[in-house]
């Protein structure tokens, strides 16, 4: 120490003592030509080649669009009740004339009641047959009738049918779209959010925290996250709330793990020990050098995330462990729907189609995102 | 090895008693008392179910008899669902149904996912495996329980070609398989589905790989070199996502069994679970967890076991 202050003092370097060397001098370099592509730009030039995942990112924003304005776009709301129209089959103004979504519906009645029973609602009989009723045979019809006059309710449109109390099944199918997107995307940016800090520390500190926190992650990572979170939800009763934060019990686990290997894979590389020297805080290390490095998984492992949970949200509502009324979600409709699937399929038909376009959609395009930010993982798991 | 096996064993110790020390304090903190609060019981009565059910003690007194209980495997008796019937006897008159569903999903599952995935890996970017790899990201995607609907109502009830629910046959015979047909189905979808994906990454590697220009170089034939050493090399990895897939399956069968109304262990959670019969519950997301961990452990020891290249639990 002592001789370095004396040195330092010795030798004293003033500014004119420099001087520029190369400041007249013409630099043959070439010039790049061209912009240069950053990495998002790059990764974007090939996503675009992906028409799959392009189309997927507009359907997921078409879903996302009619979860946000759907509800709105007709004159019922999702608790509105109409115990007298029950039941009925969907009908849209204007399709109706093309034969589909025309409000009808085929039914197996007794012949001798169609005439007193159905009157003019009635437009076909399908088909007649005879069943064995004790005993004797009992003429039998399958006979399509119009469900809107029957009811009375001609001057009347629900789009997509109504449920066993007569609620509109348009309006449902979006909040419940809404309710059920909500739940899958708050639980990943809280899971994102958590896994990303326990991985960092735990990867860039490594250790003995690095020690506890990967027993931690071990002990949770053990119990069956199903069992856990039906465990929680009984505890906490449904809500959307309480499935958010049974969603993210276990769920950030797979998320700090990755981000643990990426810091193990960065942090002795030359750049970080360079910054490292030149003064860099163990912050800025983490949130500047580091962690920019991994943005590119973290989307897409967050992308893939989302169907997952409303997966496991649907089926946790299948179990009876679903939102209590009168709130939809797409898992509340399908069970509903399910009860009554044999004779009114349409209120099942719906929410099948809205959760399997939006998980195909949700996967197509996570393995879009992740070809595009690592093109080395292409046709991987 | 054996010190691998007992340190897992150990862990496994570890995260049950976990489970049902959770178990036991959510039951615990449920709103309301298994005796009801119906006026009409008298207090001697409530006293003495209390008393029995050692509800008049301390929490950590409880919590004691409780672990005793479970210790010497006393599950409880059920409270609603089958009043006094030993959960025990439950879960094994239920379990036969759950794991015939499973085994014959396995059955379908596995055989077919490899020769999908088998021949999209040899027509590697082609119209067939174009199309094997959108049907795979489809069948991944849509949940089983999509698939039992839809089934359910077209090839039930539409077209009539097999029963709607499963058929109440005390044993295995062809008609109750026929009206099993259904929930197999849907339950191995996904499997396939996910078998032919991996099936597919691990054998585009391996023919990639550099044994397989030595292989050749010997004087293989391609058949004879895919076939003898491509294909069995991509079998090692296969092993570990069979077993957690029985796991899969069972857990998905939960829904399944739900809609087909079949009366195994998921039905039955679901009922314990919608009738607040709690121990029940408990006792049955117990066998879930057992069920789970038994099968993570096996597949960490079957590492070792299949490929000898990969040494568990040596030092580093």
């Amino acid at each position: 120490m002592d001789t370095t202050k004396q040195l330092k003092e010795e030798i004293k370097i003033k500014e004119k003592d420099f001087k520029f060397v190369q400041l007249d001098e013409k630099i043959y370099d070439e010039k790049f030509e061209g912009e240069a592509i950053g990495f998002f730009k790059d990764a974007m030039l090939r996503f675009k080649k992906n028409r799959a995942a392009i189309v997927s990112g507009w359907i997921i924003a078409f879903i996302v669009f009619m979860a946000i304005f759907g509800p709105m776009m007709n004159e019922y709301t999702y608790r509105e009740q109409h115990l007298e129209w029950a039941f009925l089959p969907p009908r849209v103004p204007g399709l109706e004339k093309l034969g589909i979504f025309d409000g009808t519906k085929e039914i197996r009645v007794r012949k001798e009641n169609i005439e007193e029973k159905y009157g003019d609602a009635l437009i076909k009989v399908v088909e007649e047959y005879n069943v064995k009723h004790q005993g004797r045979d009992v003429a039998m019809a399958v006979i399509k009738v119009d469900a809107y006059k029957l009811n009375e309710a001609e001057d009347v449109y629900f789009w997509l049918g109504t449920d066993s109390i007569g609620r509109d099944q348009w309006t449902r199918l979006w909040r419940g779209s809404r309710v059920s997107l909500f739940i899958g995307v708050m639980a990943v940016i809280i899971n994102m959010f958590i896994g990303v800090v326990y991985g960092s520390v735990s990867g860039y500190y490594g250790g003995w925290i690095d020690m506890v926190l990967q027993r931690i992650t071990e002990v949770l990572g053990g119990i069956p996250s199903l069992v856990l979170i039906m465990l929680f939800i009984m505890y906490m009763g449904a809500g959307i709330i309480p499935f958010i934060l049974a969603m993210v019990l276990t769920g950030w686990i797979g998320m700090s793990r990755m981000i643990r290997a990426q810091f193990y894979k960065y942090k002795g590389q030359e750049y970080v020990l360079a910054s490292r020297t030149m003064g860099a805080k163990d912050r800025s290390l983490i949130f500047r050098h580091i962690l920019p490095n991994a943005i590119g998984p973290i989307i897409t492992q967050a992308t893939l995330a989302v169907p997952g949970f409303i997966f496991t949200e649907s089926m946790l509502s299948y179990l009876g462990l679903g939102l209590g009324a009168p709130e939809p979600s797409i898992g509340v409709l399908l069970a509903e729907g399910q009860k009554v699937l044999l004779n009114h399929p349409h209120l099942t038909l719906f929410p099948a189609m809205v959760i399997s376009i939006l998980m195909l959609a949700f996967n197509l395009f996570g393995n879009g995102l992740r070809d595009a930010f690592d093109p080395t993982l292409r046709g991987q798991e | 090895m054996l010190r691998y096996i007992g340190q897992r064993l150990a862990a496994m110790a570890i995260t049950l008693f976990l489970i049902i020390s959770i178990s036991f304090f959510v039951l615990h903190a449920m709103p309301g008392s298994i005796v009801g609060d119906d006026p009409m019981i008298p207090q001697e009565v409530r006293k003495a179910i209390e008393a029995k059910y050692h509800l008049d003690k301390p929490l950590p007194v409880q919590y004691g008899y409780f672990l005793k209980d479970f210790l010497s495997f006393e599950f409880g008796t059920s409270l609603k669902v089958q009043p006094r019937v030993p959960v025990f006897n439950i879960i094994a008159e239920k379990l036969p149904i759950t794991l015939q569903l499973n085994i014959f999903s396995l059955i379908l599952t596995v055989p077919l996912g490899i020769t999908f995935g088998i021949i999209a890996a040899l027509k590697k970017n082609t119209r067939i495996d174009h199309t094997i790899s959108t049907l795979t990201i489809f069948f991944i995607s849509v949940p089983s329980f999509v698939f039992a609907a839809v089934m359910q109502y077209y090839m039930a009830f539409k077209w009539d070609l097999v029963p709607i629910l499963l058929s109440t046959e005390p044993t295995l015979t062809w008609t109750k398989f026929k009206s099993m047909i259904l929930p197999i189905l849907s339950l191995s979808f996904s499997g396939i589905a996910g078998i032919t994906r991996y099936m597919r990454a691990e054998l585009c590697d391996a023919l990639n790989s550099e044994y397989m220009l030595l292989a050749k170089t010997k004087g293989l034939s391609q058949v004879q070199a895919t076939v003898k050493h491509a294909i069995r090399n991509s079998f090692i990895p296969l092993a570990n996502i069979i077993v957690p897939m029985f796991l899969g399956i069972l857990g998905g069968s939960m829904v399944v069994e739900n809609i087909f109304s079949i009366p195994g262990t998921g039905s039955l959670m679901v009922r314990s679970i919608n009738a607040l019969d709690h121990p029940l519950s408990i006792a049955v997301l117990f066998f879930y967890s057992l069920i789970g961990l038994i099968s993570i452990l096996l597949v960490d020891l079957s590492y070792g076991i299949i490929d000898p290249r990969i040494r568990i639990g040596g030092r580093k």
